[in-house]
Order: C-alpha cells, then sequence, then structure tokens
C-alpha cells in the first residue's frame, strides 16, 4: 500500500524519470565511445600489419622461412596472431594457415577476412595483408579482433561500475523526498477530510517553508475562509426566511383556531377566510422574491436591455406611485435635469427599482412629508436619487440593508418582506450601477435617507449617437 | 385590512359562452401535477378541456380540431411550445394562445408573444389568473373603431376624451381615463391586478403595495354615485369587474 503511495507522488515519478535518463546518457557514452575506440583500434591494427609485412619483406628466403616457424611458437603472436608462407602457387610452406583465404588478393592492402574463408584455421574474424616476398613466395599476415573484444568488455565494467551507485544514490533521495511530500500531502488529505465531514473550522497544516505547496494549501485555506463565511450568511438567511415565512403562518394557525373554536357566523369566517389568504400572502410573496432575485443573480440575463430614458423611467413610476403618496398625505414629486439623460438597460427591471425605493420611501416618510425623485448628470454619471423626509437609516446599517431580510429595528412594525433593497442591488449589478445611501438632512428628528443610483459613464447613450 | 363589502364569491364570477356552449380549451402541458389541476379548475368553470402531454400530440390536435383557447407550455417533448405555436400560426390557426412558462425573465415573455402567444403567464400561478386570463383571450376586448363606449350609465368619448355619467361630466385624470377606458373595453371580465399593471401601466412586476386597489378606490370615488352599488366590484382573490349593467 505504502510502495503503491509512494510510486503515485510526483518527486518520486520525477526520481525515476531522472534514473532512467542518467541510464539512457550512460548508454549513449559507452555506445560512441566504443564505437570510437573501435576504429581507432583498426586503425592501429592495419599499421602494424602493414609495417610488420614491409620489415618481414626484406628478409631473405630462408631467414623469412624461420622468423615464421619462430613466430608460430612465441609471444609475438598474441600481437601478431597470423604468420603464414605461401609458395607461388599460393600452397602451403610454413606458418598457422593451412590454406590460402578465400577473398584475400596479395596487394599489399588490408582486407577483413570472415572466419569460413579460412577453413577452420580461425575463430574469429581476422584483418589480413598479403605480400609477396623473394623467390616469388606470398607471405600473410593476420591479425584478429579480439582486442575489440576486450575493449568493449573494458569499458562495459567500468560503465555498470559508475552507473548503478549513482542510480542507487538517485532513488533514495527520491524516496527520501517523496516521503516527506507524502506526508505533508497525508496531513493535508486527514485535515481535508475532517472538514467533508462538515468541521468547516479546520484548515490545512502550514507550515514552515515558503513552497509551492504551502503556497497552494494558503490559497485553499483563504478559500475556505470565504466559504465559511458565505455559508454562516446562507444559514442566517435561511433562519431569517424560516423566521418571516413562519410569523404569517403562526397567524393563520391561531386565527383558524380561535374560528373553530368560537362558532363564529357565517359573515365572520368568511372575514376570517379572507384575513387567512391575506396573510397566505404575504408568505407567497417571500417566496415569490427570493426566487426573483436568484433569478436576476444567477441569469445574468441582458436580452432585455435597451435604451431607456430616466425622466420617462421616473414620470412613469409618479403616475404609478402618486395616488397612493396621496393618500398618506405625501407629496410625491420629480425634479429632472434640462437634457433627456438615456442609460443602457432594462426598462422593467429598471423600473421595478424604482418601484421599490418609491415604496420604501413612501413607507418610512410619515404625514405631510416629501419624496423627491431627482435624475441629473454628475461627474460623467447619470444620478437617479429618491430623497425623502422620513425616519432615516442610521450609519452603521446603510450597508447591511441590503442584505436579505435587514429590516431596521425603527422599521420592524411597518409591513414588508425586508427583500426589497435586495433584489434592488441584483438588478443594479446587472447594469453595472451602485447603490449609495446617504442622509436627506432635512431636519434632525427626521434625518430621511437619499437613495442614489450611481450610473456609470459606460452605461449611457450620449445624446446624439 | 379590512375586506371591502362588495366581495364576490369566487364561483359566481361569470364565465363567457362563445355561442351559448362551453368553451373549449386544449391544454398543452407535460407536467401532469400541474395538468390535472388545472383540468379540474377549469372544468369547475364550464370550459372543456382537452389535455395533450407532448407537444407533437398538440400540434395534431390543435390543428386539426376547433378550439378557442390554447394554453401551452413553453418547455415541452418532443416539439418545444413555441414552435408549435410558431407551426399553427404559419398554418393559419389564429386560437388564442396562453403562454405558459417557468421562466418569468423578460426576454423570454417578449419570445413567447413574438412566436405568436397572446399572453404568457409564469408558474406558478394562481387559478384566478389563469381564469381571467383565458376569460380575456375568449373574449377579445371591443378595440373596434367606436368613439364611444358606453357601460351601463358610464359613456366615454374617446376623441374629446371626455366621460360622463348619467349625461354628467366627470373630471378624470389622464392616468383614471386610462384604466376606465381598459375597464370599459372589458365590461363584465374579471381583471386581475397583474393584468391591469401590465396592460394599463406596462409593468411586469409584484409591487409590494396593494398600488392597483388605490388606483381603482380613486377611480371609484369619482364614477360612483352616492347610494348605489359601486360600479367597479371587487372580486375576492382575483381582481376587479366592471359591471356589464
Amino acid at each position: 500500500m505504502l510502495r503503491n503511495e509512494l510510486f503515485r507522488t510526483a518527486t518520486f515519478r520525477l526520481t525515476l524519470a531522472v534514473v532512467a535518463a542518467m541510464i539512457c546518457s550512460a548508454a549513449l557514452q559507452f555506445f560512441f565511445g566504443y564505437s570510437q575506440a573501435s576504429v581507432f583500434e583498426a586503425r592501429r591494427s592495419d599499421m602494424l600489419l602493414l609495417r610488420e609485412a614491409s620489415i618481414l619483406q626484406r628478409e631473405t628466403p630462408s631467414e623469412l622461412e624461420q622468423q615464421v616457424r619462430d613466430r608460430a611458437t612465441d609471444d609475438l603472436r598474441i600481437i601478431m596472431n597470423v604468420t603464414t608462407l605461401f609458395d607461388a602457387q599460393q600452397h602451403y610452406i610454413v606458418g598457422d594457415l593451412r590454406n590460402w583465404p578465400t577473398g584475400l588478393v596479395a596487394d599489399g592492402h588490408v582486407h577483413v577476412i570472415e572466419p569460413e574463408a579460412m577453413g577452420g584455421g580461425s575463430a574469429t574474424v581476422l584483418r589480413m595483408v598479403g605480400v609477396r616476398v623473394r623467390g616469388g613466395r606470398y607471405l600473410v599476415l593476420g591479425r584478429s579482433r579480439h582486442m575489440r573484444t576486450e575493449l568493449r568488455l573494458m569499458m562495459r565494467h567500468s560503465m555498470l561500475v559508475s552507473i548503478v551507485p549513482t542510480v542507487l544514490f538517485a532513488l533514495m533521495t527520491g524516496i527520501i523526498l517523496s516521503h516527506r511530500a507524502l506526508s505533508r500531502v497525508k496531513d493535508m488529505h486527514e485535515a481535508i477530510d475532517r472538514i467533508m465531514e462538515g468541521d468547516l473550522h479546520e484548515r490545512l497544516p502550514s507550515g514552515k517553508q515558503n513552497d509551492d505547496l504551502q503556497r497552494l494549501a494558503g490559497s485553499v485555506n483563504r478559500m475556505l475562509d470565504r466559504l465559511e463565511q458565505l455559508l454562516d450568511e446562507i444559514r442566517d438567511v435561511g433562519n431569517d426566511i424560516a423566521h418571516d415565512l413562519r410569523t404569517p403562518l403562526a397567524r393563520v394557525r391561531a386565527r383558524l383556531d380561535r374560528a373553530l373554536n368560537a362558532g363564529h357566523s357565517a359573515e365572520a369566517l368568511r372575514n376570517v377566510i379572507a384575513r387567512t389568504i391575506d396573510d397566505l400572502d404575504q408568505s407567497f410573496s417571500i417566496i415569490t422574491a427570493l426566487l426573483r432575485i436568484g433569478e436576476i443573480e444567477n441569469g445574468r440575463r441582458r436580452a432585455g436591455f435597451g435604451t431607456v430614458d430616466l425622466g420617462a423611467l421616473v414620470a412613469d413610476i409618479v403616475d404609478l406611485y402618486e395616488p397612493i403618496a396621496e393618500t398618506k398625505g405625501i407629496i410625491l414629486s420629480h425634479a429632472g435635469a434640462d437634457t433627456p439623460i438615456q442609460v443602457q438597460g432594462d426598462r422593467d427591471l429598471l423600473i421595478e427599482v424604482l418601484a421599490n425605493l418609491v415604496d420604501n420611501a413612501i413607507k418610512f416618510t410619515p404625514e405631510g412629508g416629501r419624496v423627491e425623485i431627482r435624475t441629473c448628470m454628475k461627474d460623467d454619471c447619470a444620478l437617479l436619487q429618491v430623497a425623502d423626509t422620513g425616519i432615516g437609516i442610521p450609519a452603521g446599517e446603510r450597508k447591511a440593508v441590503m442584505g436579505r431580510f435587514y429590516r431596521s429595528d425603527k422599521s420592524r412594525h411597518i409591513p414588508g418582506s425586508g427583500l426589497g433593497l435586495s433584489l434592488v442591488s441584483a438588478i443594479l449589478a446587472l447594469h453595472h450601477a451602485r447603490l449609495d445611501i446617504m442622509p436627506s438632512r432635512v431636519h434632525d428628528s427626521l434625518p430621511g435617507v437619499t437613495m442614489g443610483i450611481i450610473f456609470p459613464p459606460s452605461t449611457l447613450i450620449q445624446a446624439g449617437n | 385590512m379590512s375586506v371591502p363589502p362588495e366581495t364576490h364569491r369566487p364561483e359566481t364570477v361569470p364565465v363567457s359562452h362563445t355561442g351559448g356552449a362551453a368553451p373549449r380549451v386544449l391544454l398543452v402541458e407535460d407536467d401532469s401535477k400541474i395538468a390535472q389541476e388545472v383540468v379540474e379548475e377549469l372544468e369547475s368553470r364550464h370550459f372543456h378541456v382537452q389535455h395533450e402531454e407532448s407537444g407533437a400530440a398538440g400540434l395534431a390536435i390543435g390543428l386539426n380540431a376547433h378550439f378557442d383557447v390554447m394554453i401551452v407550455d413553453r418547455m415541452l417533448p418532443e416539439l418545444d411550445g413555441l414552435t408549435l405555436i410558431e407551426t399553427l400560426r404559419e398554418r393559419r390557426v389564429h386560437v388564442p394562445v396562453l403562454v405558459l412558462s417557468a421562466l418569468s425573465a423578460v426576454d423570454d415573455r417578449v419570445s413567447g408573444l413574438k412566436a405568436g402567444g397572446d399572453d404568457y403567464l409564469t408558474k406558478p400561478f394562481a387559478m384566478e389568473e389563469l381564469a381571467a386570463r383565458l376569460e380575456a383571450l375568449l373574449r377579445r376586448p371591443d378595440n373596434s373603431r367606436h368613439t364611444m363606449l358606453r357601460v351601463g350609465p358610464l359613456e366615454m368619448d374617446l376623441i374629446a376624451r371626455t366621460v360622463t355619467r348619467n349625461g354628467m361630466p366627470i373630471d378624470l385624470l389622464p392616468r383614471e381615463f386610462r384604466l376606465l377606458e381598459y375597464l370599459m373595453r372589458r365590461p363584465g371580465q374579471v381583471l386581475t391586478r397583474n393584468m391591469l399593471l401590465e396592460d394599463v401601466w406596462n409593468y411586469r412586476f409584484i409591487p409590494q403595495t396593494n398600488l392597483v386597489d388605490v388606483h381603482i378606490g380613486k377611480l371609484r370615488r369619482k364614477i360612483d354615485e352616492s347610494g348605489k352599488p359601486p360600479l367597479i366590484q371587487s372580486i375576492r382573490g382575483a381582481g376587479f369587474m366592471l359591471r356589464a349593467s
């Protein structure tokens, strides 16, 4: 098991590759060295043969015969393996060879003669030279290639002697290094297993050395931090959803319970049912709003985008909301720019944004207050503001209000899903626009709030284009 | 929230009958649960419903039999809803079609209407909403060249942009005029809040506040006579209806 694991580590595999490369390079070295050496050896052989032949050529016939006879027995045989004298008809006189080797021409050049050409006189390939000597005779000299075989043996031995310890050393180093990596990876695996079992607070072990494995562990840990934070948020949202759905359902249950026990008249029961439907509708609207936010956040659909005139948008929303503002005794007005401001956007989604902001403004502004919608240009950005004279949002809560289900403590008594601004920020993100929340500062007791939508220059459509 | 006294029970909502017979509805929907619910609901409202599960079967039936209105789901096996409608329109079948979809994004709605659908409803929907929209499709609004609309004591001059009740002029704001015109073109027909938002104000979202009710309330105060039953009735759980007579 461990052996298998070891083999699967990247370090060990790298070691194996290096070892293979080392063996290959040694083999190549051997091959080239040997071929060079054998060429050199052949050349030396030829030189020896020719020089020896030229010396012996100068001898008198009887001396030559004597010399050849001596050589068949003396130590020089190691250097000159074949020395034979033939007569003019190439018949044997004296020496090692019984027959004239087939294929040998007595032209004073070196020939390579295969062993079978000599009629069983030799077992190896011979380099031979045949020359005419005095008296019309022929002298044949030959050297076997046993030197080359020896050379090869010697080189192979030296290669093995040098490569084996190198390979063993490399393998040992590889195993040790892989073991270390393996143990760190094993620690990480164990940490990940604990995380997968649900312990989200667990982090990957952080070592001292600043290597790539460590940097990877750091990245994974940062990712885990973010995931944990997101999961916490989702858990909070989940609790909030449960709470917000539970409230109207609890009311429904209590009301139905009372109606069941009290035995009301048909008219009163009808009233109970009507109010029950209202509560169920509220639960429904929360679910619908959640689904819609999810759809906008995930969809990233921009197919409905076109040119939207902010002035016309505001005029439409004022037309829609004026009656309800009137019934609450609030003045709803529009302060527009002189020139039309046009942005790139989805009219239906933007009107939803504006409706949400105006809806909130009217909801949180007491009777006799004002809600003003302004459109203007500022620093090349288009501004769309909804300013009210209501209870305002404390500075510390301005970021939180865009989270899901956020309800300021001051507004707990006012009905609403608490999802409006999440929807607004989802839609604005789709438009690359952002929301800016600041106090209107009309009065100390009622600071009011100004919700400003800022469309960056890239989203604007310049007049005339 | 108090319940307005003129509340009607849903079962009293009248259903129009083209030629007196029960209107024939073709429902093409592969989700059997939704289909069963729709069939039961519509049959309780005296519609005659035929249900098909696949787009191909829906197309075959739709081409060969006569229906007064069709309900077509966008996502169907074999042949998707939009292709079905396009094919119907190519073959000159002009039955009004209500498109059902799980997608509510605006571009999906637009593509649904472009393919030849007449109305679009996103799942999940209230049965009241479906019934009201079918009703609206069955009774195409009176968009004829009449320059005068008359419903009960109300009379609307579309050229002079004036409204009178029993000959007495009523002063209306442009948005009130627009709302009343929409109602007067569809007398005796249930109109949901969503339909009013979509058609009168061109909005495709559900506002948090009961905006439509406020607008209707304002209009009521102007057109109703004291001591007489209101001309615009609230239909509990569904919407509003301008009394035909």
